[in-house]
């Protein structure tokens, strides 16, 4: 309930048109209608300060992580040794984090992330092998295939009721096995050779290898515009669609939600699908970056998948989720990882100092958050 | 920001990439491969195993040495990439960015490793392949230095056969499954179990206990209660799983011939004591003492007289025979795989 509460003073403090592909706002939205015009004697629901809204929060972390890191080590903004890696990095980890934020949405949770994104690339892959498929079109087939594996998860849950946890939990461990027996079945080992025309264009070129005339692109890899179009169509599912804002309703409270006419099961059958959609596209994009489609992809997907939409303003609970902070999210966390890997830290240190940042940039933004709403109350 | 207009950029970027009027640049344009020679104070080698694991631990020492024999600007030694491909690749642009030009690798997964390889050779560094080599008939580093895997296993195999008389039924522990480096280990068991022509049966593989020692000793535990007693022999090809093994059947007192790998001081122990039968080590040493002076040698302006070429850096079967001496055998190899590098497969101007 206090949770409920917070995001809809959150969600009051940011201007209308600052971030359309935020989603969170689709309570605000349907919120704001009834406040416009509140009835006389009902107080205002106060507005909080624009340094309360997380994403700002994350914007001026990562603003001085960089600053610091950079100037500590001069190399961070080495553009082909550390900026492009770390731009392909955070492509795959924001699309990882919008898998999450699918089904975070519903305050579900999918386990199966990373095995969705290895059965999705084994598809890909074995495309590519045997039929001699076309770049474009194995990440088609990645896509349906692990739109049709979250949608089955999806209608799991809805038949049987079972917490989604539990539901990919098991669906995870089922995976696992399935993709080393397809693997060893029709790959014979763990992975395919097979690299199709095209595929070392889009892992290893950058925009600025292709020029029109004397003007060249920008440093920016090629696999970037596709975390773009997920994290953009998210957005707009969320906060424009009314499937996705039925998806948030059910997710705000799956009794009203029922009661004011939504189809509640197929919501989570929708959003569901979504997160496997996602967790394929993640897939197919990690077979690009590594420069293989094997068994092994996806192993790495499941922490960050959480890390991202959370640090973003996701809540774990279901009914609000932020697009826009989860791409943030995924930037903070590979930027640290990036700037620690710099600075050489050994092993375990590394994993200390990862979690102790991650601990004082959530605690920051909890902190301005207590302080904001406070303000807010007493103005 | 305007959802649709951002939209819009999006699309307009992509179309960029597609568009047909694009011209793309010449490949070598960035790269600069054809660097000249440098001089041994130039050189930093950075040594980069998959992650934290025992059997990498001598590295650090070997390769410092070497390096301050060769007088090498430096040699590093970084374990964290956390047996990811994703943060291994990260932290080898991160070393390649703070001025390392050389780099002695474990690749984290064999099958993609030769794209990172390629990456890093595309821009000007030599790159070795240390104690594993890509999957596949390709090896685009310099040269990989590692055991044979499949060989050791099979002579693994073979010395736990002997051990247990020639017959009977035999269990193997080993490690990573979807890991290519594992389907060669359980390749060449196998390949050892079919040359008994029925006499040996190889009754389980049981995979993916190397993880750490704890998850090892639970399945070896969990193998023991359940057949312990119909089990004759138990061969294992991964380092955890090994001193799991070496320990459980000693503390459960049965009869069953263990071989294991590598030489942790427990199982070396174990084979003095009588409790394991046999074990196969390896070369990490050699790995990292030649690696290194190879990898300076190619900055040095050699070349590979075979660009990419698989050397075996040895594996020794250690038994209460020469368990005194086995090391003195290693030592031995590694002089030979250094005139190796010097007669056969550098040259030099």
């Amino acid at each position: 309930m206090k949770e409920t509460r917070e995001v809809d003073v959150q969600a009051e403090t940011e201007p209308r048109k600052e971030t359309e592909v935020d989603a969170s706002d689709t309570r605000r939205r349907v919120r704001r209608r009834g406040v416009e015009e509140p009835p006389p004697g009902a107080s205002p629901t106060p507005r909080l300060p624009w340094w309360a809204n997380p994403r700002v929060g994350l914007v001026v972390v990562i603003a001085a992580l960089v600053a610091l890191f950079s100037s500590a080590r001069p190399a961070f903004l080495d553009v082909d040794l550390t900026l492009v890696p770390l731009q392909r990095d955070i492509s795959v980890f924001v699309v990882v984090g919008l898998a999450q934020l699918a089904v975070l949405s519903l305050g579900h949770m999918n386990l199966a992330v990373g095995r969705m994104a290895a059965l999705s690339a084994f598809a890909a892959g074995l495309a590519y092998d045997r039929f001699d498929a076309p770049l474009v079109v194995g990440l088609v087939v990645a896509l349906v295939v692990g739109a049709a594996i979250g949608a089955v998860a999806g209608a799991i849950i809805t038949a049987t009721g079972v917490n989604s946890f539990v539901v990919t939990l098991a669906l995870d461990f089922g995976l696992l096995g399935v993709v080393a027996l397809l693997y060893d079945r029709f790959a014979g080992g763990v992975a395919f050779s097979t690299r199709p025309p095209g595929m070392d264009e889009l892992r290893s070129d950058t925009f600025f290898d292709y020029c029109i005339g004397p003007v060249c692109g920008p440093p920016v890899p090629l696999l970037l515009p596709f975390a773009l179009v997920a994290l953009v169509l998210v957005g707009l599912f969320f906060g424009r669609s009314r499937n996705g804002r039925e998806v948030l309703m059910t997710g705000a409270s799956l009794r009203a939600a029922r009661l004011s006419g939504i189809p509640v099961g197929r919501r989570v059958v929708t959003a569901h699908a979504l997160s496997g959609l996602l967790a394929g596209l993640a897939g197919f994009m990690l077979a690009m970056t590594n420069g293989a489609f094997s068994a092994s992809i996806g192993d790495s997907f499941l922490l960050p998948s959480f890390l991202a939409p959370v640090l973003g303003g996701t809540l774990l609970a279901g009914g609000a989720v932020s697009a826009l902070g989860t791409a943030l999210g995924a930037t903070l966390t590979s930027v640290i990882q990036k700037g620690l890997n710099l600075l050489q830290f050994e092993a375990d240190a590394l994993q200390i100092f990862i979690g102790v940042v991650l601990l004082v940039a959530l605690s920051l933004d909890r902190v301005r958050q207590v302080l904001a709403e406070r303000r807010g109350v007493r103005a | 920001m305007n959802v649709r207009r951002s939209g819009t950029a999006a699309v307009a970027v992509v179309c960029l990439a597609v568009a047909a009027g694009c011209a793309k640049q010449d490949a070598g344009s960035s790269a600069s491969s054809a660097a000249e020679a440098l001089s041994a104070d130039q050189v930093k080698v950075a040594l980069v195993p998959g992650g934290p694991h025992p059997y990498f631990q001598p590295w650090k020492d070997a390769g410092a040495a070497e390096g301050q024999e060769l007088g090498l600007a430096d040699v590093t030694f970084n374990e964290t990439a956390a047996w990811d491909q994703t943060k291994q690749n990260d932290v080898l642009s991160s070393l390649a960015a703070q001025g390392y030009n050389a780099f002695g690798i474990f690749g984290v997964s064999p099958e993609n490793i030769n794209s990172t390889f390629a990456d890093l050779t595309d821009q000007g560094f030599q790159v070795a392949s240390l104690a594993s080599c890509p999957a596949g008939d390709t090896n685009e580093a310099a040269f990989c230095l590692a055991t044979d895997v499949e060989v050791a296993a099979y002579r693994a195999a073979q010395a736990a056969i002997d051990a247990m008389g020639g017959s009977g039924a035999l269990v193997h522990l080993t490690g990573n499954r979807v890991d290519s480096n594992t389907q060669r280990r359980i390749a060449g068991v196998e390949k050892a179990v079919e040359e008994t022509d029925g006499a040996v049966e190889l009754v389980q593989t049981v995979t993916d206990i190397d993880v750490d020692l704890q998850s090892a000793q639970r399945a070896v535990a969990d193998l023991l209660a359940a057949r312990g007693n119909d089990i004759d022999g138990i061969v294992t090809t991964a380092y955890n799983p090994a001193v799991a093994a070496a320990e459980g059947v000693k503390s459960a007192g049965l009869p069953t011939k263990v071989v294991a790998i590598d030489d942790d001081p427990s199982i070396i122990s174990g084979i003095e004591d009588g409790s394991v039968a046999a074990t196969v080590t390896q070369n990490p040493v050699g790995q990292a003492t030649v690696g290194t002076y190879a990898l300076a040698k190619l900055l040095e302006g050699c070349t590979m007289s075979e660009p990419g070429a698989v050397i075996d850096s040895g594996s020794f079967v250690v038994t209460s025979d020469n368990v005194e001496t086995y090391d003195t055998e290693r030592e031995a190899k590694t002089d030979e795989l250094m005139t190796a590098f010097d007669d056969q497969y550098l040259s030099c101007s």
